[in-house]
């Protein structure tokens, strides 16, 4: 708030923003040696890695902006994908086709179920975060009901490979055997032992295009002003439910956009649980990269997966060479990745605090001010 | 203004529908059962499977097969195409031919006898539908039917184990 | 003044709920559960079984769904940290294990080596919820997940030798999943058991846990009545009148989270006890919602809950996890009881979020 910042104040403050990443360099420069992958076989993996989530990460980009934290509903995304994968595998739609159009058919469940979500987010302000946390569960039950008891009896099944053998519900796993890796075989480039799925990357790319030329425009400034203080907002009269709803059904589609990519790579899924994980995995690499609840950038994505994903792969290795344990490790990866969160949210909740009392002694001084007839 | 926006949404929407609609047709996936089996007596005459067939798909060797051998393919799209390397009977000079053949929209599992269809046999003759032999019934064991509150297995890594 | 006010409110709030249309979803679970209880006989379950496994149920999860009156109470939200009290109670359950206590003097020792640690770790949780005031549940939900995963670290390196809870091949670190047999499995509910099976009615009533309860709850009740209660029901429902008055708010909401974390560890002590078994690693994970849950579907909404509200919402919501897979089978040989389990209860939290009067 002070005007002027001195020199060791801003290299402070370079290096509190900075921490998170910094911390992570640190843990992974550690681990890699220890973990004794060939590099070949890192880079590959992370590559792979990054094609598969990036497009997921990048959903959260836009609810941030509008002050809305971190998209715990981004879930409800994937859920949107992931019914739309169960269609067009039953209709035996294969190949890059089968996943744009999955794609298109994820849309109408995503603006659905990003609408409820939206709605549901402005009557509970300033506790968007809980909330759509809770409602990935919620929407879990509902996505199971459809999944589990109306799809085969109600909704019309036809393939008998993909439905339960009692004769309606979905198997445990949905197989995508026919459109496995399509997307990211196509003119894929081989450098080394290393695949890059070229394909994956432009899509990732015009994702990234978008949300920035989104920024300038007409919505994607209103999304900021409401995402800065909302009463101002809606003073200069910007809809600001609106804009959060549509905030959310943005992210939600791009969300279940994601979960398509991802799991076309992954080649199958199971069918009532492929989503529980996304939201955390997502959330903590955005953090990781050095994301804020309220304030990320898409450089923070590419370098969050990067870390998160390098962290993930080398950690149980890392976890058993040290202790002689594997499952050391992959405890040590899970805390560490719930911990990041937490330690976020902790950092966001008190500097929000920190803003609003100052922001009430500002407001007490002002009065006392006007009270005393000197009006500043 | 607003009729522009609404045109404009018409128009998008009606983008979406089309190329959803186009993806339903090429996209369509079919399993190609490709038989070198002898036809007996279609309308009182037979016709003897080859010696060998060599089979190539897209530029790819899907098969080679001997007599009474079955070879499989996949496709996308009604329109199929493959290359045919025939050697009729044993020491003839192979014979390339370049065969199409329309695919039936509903139909996943597609029997084809190369015998009758390159002898130019109307479709009954050389179609067949694949019916995948009924699954035992095996229980499956459903999510969420034990104890737990069902959430799922909220710790478990990132599917490590799904085909990696 | 407090208190004819909190009087009042116990006495009022389960009429209150049930009329206002703020209770409609809890009376749409009663109603709901009594249509369960009048098919059970015709869907040829045993009604006395059914009860039975109410009060079972009832009896292991009342201690936990309690632990959430404090916290609720003084304004730090919905207790979605309870597995850090958890955690202490496994702390004190494998430690009272570990050094060599058996049979009912285990489950005193557990709550007893389980008290400093729930202190402790209720102590800096409460501190640190101190200084987020407004964004608790968030961070409560992933301080939960965050010091799970680390225990789970921990019971593989923390050195237990005691071959009962071991993991049997290797010797080192605590198994999933142990059985309580020859420790505190049912101390509680064998005291004063009444047993009807040779009566032919097989209803079974865990008389000693309920005293349990009804001891700690009748604790609370007077507790929350003191001077020191009032202050935190104050601080809960007006925060700033409440500083004004000259209370120490952040002193009553670390006192409440300490009270929290020490309910929560008794509670899956008692849990456990019933169940006969501990589970440890992941399990913790699974067990802060439903509990969240049960308070909301006694009509406790996210800055106040009472007593009644725990009661009511441990049989509502108990019962809807027993009696629902029964009926169903029995019904339509169809089990969907976990699917309406999850919209239920996860609904009924997201509800509770969404209210006007819990925004703050």
């Amino acid at each position: 708030m002070s005007g002027t910042k001195s020199v060791s104040e801003q290299a402070v403050n370079l290096l509190r923003n900075n921490i998170v990443p910094l911390m992570f360099i640190i843990i992974c420069s550690i681990c890699i040696p220890l973990s004794g992958f060939t590099p070949g076989y890192l880079i590959n993996e992370i590559v792979t890695r990054m094609g598969r989530n990036i497009f997921l990460i990048l959903s959260l980009l836009i609810p941030i902006m509008a002050g809305m934290g971190l998209n715990f509903g981004m879930t409800l995304g994937a859920m949107a994908g992931m019914l739309a994968l169960i269609f067009v595998t039953d209709w035996q739609i294969w190949g890059i086709p089968g996943i744009v159009l999955a794609m298109l058919l994820s849309i109408p469940f995503s603006v659905l179920l990003g609408l409820m979500c939206g709605k549901l987010m402005n009557m509970a302000k300033g506790r968007e975060m809980i909330l759509g946390y809770i409602l990935n569960y919620f929407v879990t039950g509902l996505y199971q009901l459809v999944v589990l008891y109306m799809m085969g009896s109600i909704i019309p099944i036809m393939h008998a490979s993909i439905r339960l053998p009692r004769g309606f519900g979905i198997r445990t796993t949905v197989s995508l055997a026919n459109m496995r890796r399509s997307l990211d075989n196509q003119f894929a480039l081989y450098v080394g032992k290393v695949k890059i799925p070229v394909l994956t990357f432009i899509v990732i790319g015009l994702l990234c295009l978008f949300i920035v030329w989104f920024r300038r425009t007409k919505l994607g400034q209103d999304m900021r002003a409401v995402g800065q203080d909302m009463e101002v907002a809606r003073a200069a009269g910007i809809k600001v439910e609106r804009t959060r709803i549509i905030a959310i059904i943005m992210s939600t589609i791009f969300a279940g956009f994601g979960m398509i990519i991802y799991l076309q790579n992954m080649g199958n899924f199971p069918t009532c649980t492929a989503h529980s994980q996304v939201g955390m995995f997502c959330i903590a690499a955005l953090l990781m990269g050095g994301a804020s609840v309220e304030k990320a950038s898409i450089g923070n994505v590419f370098l969050g997966v990067i870390l998160f994903h390098t962290m993930f792969i080398v950690a149980p290795k890392a976890g058993a060479a040290i202790t002689g344990d594997p499952m050391i490790g992959e405890f040590f990866r899970v805390f560490v990745s719930y911990g990041v969160i937490t330690v976020a949210l902790i950092m966001y909740e008190s500097k929000k605090r920190r803003a609003k009392s100052q922001g009430g002694a500002l407001l007490a001084l002002a009065q006392r001010e006007q009270e005393g007839g000197a009006q500043a | 203004m607003k009729d522009r926006k609404l045109l404009f949404r018409i128009g998008a929407l009606a983008i979406c529908v089309i190329v959803a609609a186009v993806m339903l047709v090429i996209g369509r996936g079919h399993t190609i059962y490709l038989d070198n089996k002898t036809v007996e007596d279609y309308n009182g005459q037979s016709y003897s499977a080859f010696h060998k067939v060599v089979i190539t798909v897209k530029g790819e060797e899907v098969a080679k097969l001997g007599k009474r051998e079955r070879g499989m393919s996949t496709w996308m799209g009604q329109n199929f195409r493959m290359t045919l390397e025939i050697t009729e009977q044993k020491g003839d000079d192979p014979v390339i031919k370049e065969v199409d053949v329309k695919l039936p929209y509903s139909v996943d599992g597609i029997i084809i006898n190369l015998p009758a269809l390159l002898a130019g046999l109307p479709e009954e003759a050389w179609f067949d539908e694949f019916i995948p032999a009924p699954e035992p019934d095996i229980s499956e064991e459903l999510p969420g039917e034990g104890d737990e509150f069902g959430f799922g297995d909220e710790m478990g890594m990132e599917g490590e184990n799904l085909g990696m | 003044m407090g208190n004819t006010n909190q009087g009042a409110a116990l006495g009022k709030s389960r009429l209150r709920g049930l009329v206002d249309q703020y209770g409609l979803p809890r009376l749409i679970i009663t109603g709901f559960l009594l249509f369960l209880f009048i098919l059970a006989p015709i869907g040829g379950a045993d009604l006395p079984t059914q009860i039975t496994n109410v009060i079972n149920r009832f009896s292991w999860n009342s201690v936990l769904v309690l632990a959430m009156v404090p916290m609720v109470h003084a304004g730090c939200g919905l207790n979605f940290g309870l597995p850090l009290g958890i955690l202490a109670g496994l702390l004190g359950a494998t430690l009272s294990i570990e050094m060599g206590y058996t049979g009912g003097i285990s489950f005193f020792m557990a709550i007893v080596i389980a008290t400093p640690f729930a202190l402790l770790l209720g102590g800096g949780y409460g501190l640190l919820l101190n200084r987020i005031k407004g964004g608790e549940m968030m961070v409560a939900t992933y301080v939960g997940f965050s010091s799970v995963s680390f225990m789970c670290m921990m019971w593989l390196l923390i050195p237990y030798t005691n071959p009962s809870i071991v993991m049997a091949y290797t010797g080192v670190g605590l198994r999933n999943t142990f059985s309580l047999e020859n420790f505190y499995a049912n101390v509680l509910s064998d005291f004063w058991k009444i047993d009807l099976r040779n009566y032919n009615i097989n209803l079974i009533i865990p008389t000693g846990t309920l005293l349990f309860f009804a001891l700690l709850a009748l604790i609370m009740w007077a507790f929350l009545h003191t001077k020191t209660g009032t202050a935190m029901t104050a601080v809960g429902s007006n925060p700033t009148f409440a500083k004004a008055s000259g209370i120490n708010v952040d002193r009553i909401r670390l006192l409440s989270v300490v009270l929290s974390t020490w309910l929560g560890a008794v509670g899956i002590l008692v849990y456990q006890q019933g169940f006969g078994f501990v589970q440890l690693y992941t399990a913790p994970h699974f067990m802060a919602m439903p509990t969240v849950a049960a308070i909301l579907i006694g009509g406790a909404s996210v800055n106040k809950a009472s007593i009644a509200n725990v009661v009511i919402g441990t049989i509502l919501f108990q019962g809807l996890m027993t009696m629902t897979p029964t009926v169903m089978n029995a019904l339509i040989h169809m089990d969907m009881s976990e699917v309406i389990r999850q919209i239920v209860s996860n609904g009924m939290i997201v509800y509770a979020l969404t209210r006007k009067e819990g925004a703050r």
